[in-house]
């Protein structure tokens, strides 16, 4: 083509040059972009102009409010600084921020989707001071029970780790936080499928659904399971040495009639919060919650034994764990029930 | 057998939209599934709760989410979910103005959700999101609310009207309105009521009844909306009644043609079947009767009552500090309400006395205002000072002649309802304006002047009585209507019904052989009516006596004008041969008492007897083609219902008014189409439209010149063939006048 004249004369117009003439501006190129701009005023979001560097606690505070970052990365790195700043406080003296301020901010990300960022959190937890973790514990628990329920499989694995370092760091708060008991219960045994009512069946499959899927989740969950029933149900050693104070003399059995060191003593009493049922309900006494696990879970739990008992391997071995501790946990329940 | 179930499972991961749809398919299967998801949301809640109005997005994506995917399955395990309603309700309840918007949307939406699957019943829905919509500062959840309460209403009011629900919220909104007049909560209630009044769901007194209450309230806009609804509900409600049944109509031939010609398949079958059913339901539809729907104004049940305390409380005292808009809005619902219930609210009148000068803002409207709520039954002496005030004020030879004209146009509607407002120098003054310069003027002017030449020539000077009225006065039988005169009821053509019924009787016994004019025997005649109850029955047997009375259709014409004169009782001493006597008849110009056909009260008039009364209507209707004859039929057709506006009484005004270029164009160019297009153009969009392609002639035509060259030959080269094809078609074309033939 090109043997048009107009084509020719386009095709020529390439090349020809700009005549330039003394005493004028050089024209602008063809492909000259204006990039002047006018502005009242400019602000710089990102960097700071002060000449000192900020101090720890305003670094936590920024990298705090990045945890909500779009980028798993960030999220990730954020979570890092902050765990190396716990970790690189010496002993004894405060935190850069409270653990009330940063356990609000960082609970949320049990529920996160990627992996490195949960890993992450776990070693964040872990370096955090354990007294400071039982005032939370409930706020704590209701994220690890939205983990245990999740539909993605890892996050309900990951919620189970988190739960065990939970029952570690604060067991006794937990199983007797509001809700705390019976919802857990429900919980568990909806995860393991031995839900009462499926097991009268016995036309049910047992490994249905991805409730109970894999051997290796199924474990974990028995073992987190029976570390619970474990903090709700057997009788702490350390209750023994009661008789210790007896003997101060004029004042007899002071520390029954002194405030309990707990936060929020009264809390049992729900003065303000919404009314609730038995399953929102607090369980404080051993006594109550060996209760409700007799009323609600404790056939459903022990047919559920019998059967992963069968199975043998891992899953039998951690049956046998799990039935040690609902025998030992509910002895002197059963002995008194013999007893009247 | 064969694959694996579990296997399917697993799959399910983190996709609650792919859980749902399996647990749709198989619910059984899935419970353990959903248990687990119902424990997440849950959670969830319990979470959410401790902080309602938190706005971090990635615990809200997956709350809402849950939340829909519970609304979803919920019907289907009604025990597991029992309690999920109830907390949507309280959540949204309690926390709807802190809630995260998108997450307060799909609670509403999954509440309509639950309601639609027949998981909670209609007052639940309707008791929750009605008092939020009332009391939430949100305008967006306001709309929202709006459109699902009423689209709620309507679906529960599709099959058949739900009675028991339509009261309960009828009371509601009633009880909204009356608890707090100051509030402009009320304009909810009307909004509702009005739009269920639109589209024919509530038709009865108890929605008037609310709409009552908010023209009663002390908010203006709540007063506003009630009066709106009076002044334009029902007009409202026909259009979108005509709206409804215009659209889409279904070419049932075309779609047939198409059938036989178009590939066939299961889809265009469907489609067909489809088709059919509608146009039959419409079919159906249209031969059902025509509901009988009130207007809102005659539902009202104390009208009197209604329209004093309206005038008292908005209009007359000064304490109302409504501002003239809504004023006159008000008053014309007042003098509709006087004007069609015929009602005495004598402070009315004086009360328009001030307003009825020219300065005055819209004084059309007062004076529109004021003719509408004039009927036969207000005194004259009230109306007199009023009259002669506007006749004052307006009509004069030093007023603009837009003035005058508005006023004398005024004064004739008035006297048009009262005539006996009008005393005789007064009316001979104005009707000397009909010599005035001015078109518009004079127009109005001969207006009263004709108005009264019908119902009040004793007034008119004896030059300006006209033919007609001084012949009346002469003979006596026009007489003046007295105050408080009503004209004596009758079924209009009962006489014509009379009349045919006498004369098939004749034709009977002349058949037997009896003599035509003996006593009638009541008994064999009424057995006759009985028999043929039915209108399809009687069409059958009588349509042959009906011809019979066509052929000689010139003698009923000719009778035509004189039948109302014509006593029905004098029939039975005619001779036998009817047609003969009833030219005689016709033509003597004796003047007769009218009387009154005592048909209807002796008889009991079958539906066969009603639809002969109709053709008897329609075949008398000849005179209606005479040009008065024709504006009078005008007059009658304006609805006793339709109001008097400003524009009616300014149109005599406009009269002599010259036009611009601009208005005359756009007049003379309102009927026709924007641009012409040939019919050719015309068809090719059409056919671009409906995605169709070109012909191949097309084709060969827009192709491009250069590819046809090598093909292209000349006339010379052409076989033998083509060129006996060419001369044939020439020749053919001949025959058929061109190639498009001389159709047209």
């Amino acid at each position: 083509m090109g043997s048009s004249a107009k084509k020719r004369k386009e095709k020529k117009k390439d090349f020809q040059k700009p005549k330039l003439k003394v005493g004028k501006t050089k024209s602008k190129a063809a492909n000259f972009t204006d990039t002047s701009f006018k502005a009242k005023s400019i602000v710089l979001t990102q960097q700071s102009l002060s000449m000192n560097a900020p101090t720890v606690a305003a670094q936590c505070a920024h990298h705090l409010s990045l945890l909500t970052h779009k980028s798993d990365s960030q999220r990730r790195e954020s979570l890092a600084y902050l765990t190396a700043a716990i970790a690189a406080n010496p002993l004894g003296t405060a935190l850069p921020l409270p653990p009330s301020v940063i356990l609000p901010a960082v609970q949320r990300l049990i529920l996160d989707g990627s992996n490195g960022v949960r890993q992450q959190l776990l070693k964040l937890l872990q370096s955090l001071p354990q007294g400071e973790i039982a005032s939370h514990a409930d706020q704590l628990l209701l994220h690890a029970r939205a983990g245990m329920t999740h539909l993605a499989a890892d996050i309900r694995i990951f919620a189970l780790d988190i739960l065990e370092w939970l029952i570690g760091v604060a067991g006794d708060e937990i199983v007797s936080c509001a809700g705390g008991w019976v919802k857990m219960l429900k919980c568990f045994l909806g995860l393991l499928g031995w839900d009462n009512d499926t097991l009268g069946k016995w036309s049910t499959p047992k490994s249905f659904g991805k409730a109970t899927g894999d051997a290796k989740i199924q474990v974990k969950q028995m073992n987190a399971l029976s570390l619970f029933l474990r903090a709700g149900l057997v009788p702490p050693h350390a209750a023994v040495s009661l008789a210790a104070g007896g003997n101060s003399f004029p004042l007899w059995e002071t520390e029954h009639h002194i405030l309990s060191e707990r936060s929020s003593v009264y809390a049992h009493l729900n003065l303000f919060g919404a009314p609730r049922d038995e399953e929102a309900e607090m369980y404080e006494d051993r006594e109550d919650r060996q209760k409700v696990f007799y009323d609600r879970a404790e056939a459903a739990i022990v047919a559920g034994i019998e059967q992963a008992t069968k199975g043998g391997g891992e899953l039998g071995r951690a049956a046998a764990q799990l039935r040690r501790v609902v025998k030992e946990g509910m002895a002197d329940y059963h002995g008194e029930e013999i007893e009247v | 057998m064969g694959k694996r179930r579990v296997g399917a499972l697993e799959k399910i991961d983190a996709d609650l939209s792919n859980l749902q749809y399996k647990i749709r398919r198989d619910p059984a299967s899935y419970k353990d599934d959903l248990q687990n998801q119902y424990n997440q949301y849950e959670t969830l809640r319990d979470l959410f709760l401790q902080n309602p109005s938190t706005t971090d997005d990635s615990g809200l994506v997956s709350f809402r989410d849950q939340i829909e995917f519970v609304a979803h399955v919920a019907d289907l395990y009604p025990t597991i979910t029992a309690r999920f309603p109830e907390d949507l309700i309280q959540l949204l309840s309690v926390h709807h103005e802190e809630l995260e918007t998108e997450l307060r949307d799909k609670v509403v939406g999954s509440l309509v959700l639950l309601r639609n699957k027949d998981v909670i019943d209609s007052p639940t829905l309707l008791n929750t999101l009605f008092p939020i919509l009332v009391s939430t500062p949100s305008r967006t959840l306001r709309t929202l609310l709006f459109i699902k309460i009423l689209s709620d209403l309507r679906s529960s009011n599709a099959k058949a009207t739900n009675h028991k629900l339509n009261r309960t919220i009828q009371t509601v909104l009633y009880n909204l309105l009356t608890d707090d007049r100051e509030s402009s909560k009320g304009i909810w209630a009307v909004k509702i009521t009005r739009e269920m009044w639109k589209r024919q769901i509530w038709t009865d007194a108890k929605a008037v009844e609310i709409m009552k209450e908010a023209s009663l309230a002390d908010n203006e806009k709540v007063i506003i909306g009630g009066v709106r609804f009076f002044l334009g509900g029902d007009k409202e409600r026909e259009e979108a009644a005509d709206e409804s049944s215009e659209d889409d109509d279904i070419d049932m031939d075309k779609l047939r043609h198409q059938a036989g010609i178009n590939k066939k398949t299961k889809k265009k079958e469907r489609e067909l079947k489809k088709a059919k059913t509608i146009v039959k339901r419409r079919e159906r539809k249209k031969n059902m009767p025509h509901p009988l729907n009130f207007s809102a104004l005659h539902l009202l049940h104390d009208p009197q009552g209604f329209a004093e305390s309206l005038f008292s409380k908005h209009v007359q005292t000064s304490k109302s500090k409504l501002p003239l808009d809504s004023k006159l809005l008000v008053l014309q619902l007042v003098s509709r309400l006087v004007g069609l219930h015929k009602l005495t609210v004598i402070s009315l009148y004086s009360y328009f006395l001030k307003y009825c000068t020219p300065k005055q803002a819209s004084v059309t409207s007062f004076l529109a205002c004021l003719a509408q709520a004039t009927h036969n039954l207000v005194p004259p002496d009230v109306l007199e000072p009023l009259v002669q005030k506007i006749a004052n004020e307006f009509v004069s030879e030093a007023a603009a002649s837009e003035v005058a004209a508005a006023g004398l146009n005024a004064i004739r509607e008035i006297c048009v309802r009262q005539p006996l407002a009008m005393n005789d120098t007064l009316l001979q003054d104005l009707v000397m304006y009909r010599k005035s310069k001015d078109k518009g003027v004079m127009m109005a002017a001969k207006g009263l002047l004709s108005l009264y030449r019908e119902v009040g020539a004793e007034l008119l000077r004896k030059r300006d009585r006209g033919k007609e009225a001084t012949m009346g006065l002469k003979a006596g039988e026009v007489k003046e209507r007295r105050f408080g005169e009503e004209a004596l009821g009758e079924i209009e053509g009962i006489e014509l019904l009379e009349k045919w019924k006498d004369e098939e009787r004749r034709k009977k016994r002349e058949e037997q052989g009896l003599p035509p004019d003996a006593a009638m025997d009541e008994g064999e005649d009424e057995i006759e009516d009985w028999r043929n109850w039915d209108i399809e029955e009687d069409d059958s047997d009588d349509s042959g006596g009906w011809i019979n009375v066509e052929s000689d259709g010139e003698d009923i014409n000719i009778s035509d004008s004189e039948e109302e004169k014509e006593p029905p009782a004098k029939k039975m001493k005619l001779s036998n041969d009817g047609s003969k006597t009833k030219k005689e008849n016709s033509k003597s110009v004796e003047p007769e008492v009218k009387q009154i056909s005592k048909l209807a009260t002796t008889r009991i008039l079958t539906p066969a007897d009603l639809a002969k009364l109709q053709e008897l209507r329609l075949a008398n209707s000849i005179t209606s083609s005479i040009p008065s004859a024709k504006r009078r039929a005008a007059l009658a057709e304006r609805h006793l219902d339709d109001p008097l506006t400003a524009a009616e009484i300014e149109a005599p005004g406009l009269l002599g008014k010259k036009k611009t270029k601009e208005e005359k164009i756009a007049i003379a160019k309102a009927d026709r189409e924007e641009h012409h297009q040939s019919t050719t153009a015309r068809r090719k969009e059409k056919m671009l439209a409906e995605g169709k392609s070109t012909t191949n002639k097309e084709k060969a035509r827009k192709k491009n010149f250069l590819m046809t060259l090598g093909k292209a030959r000349g006339k010379q080269k052409r076989s033998l063939v083509d060129v006996r094809k060419t001369l044939k078609g020439h020749l053919e074309r001949q025959k058929k006048g061109g190639r498009r033939g001389n159709r047209g």
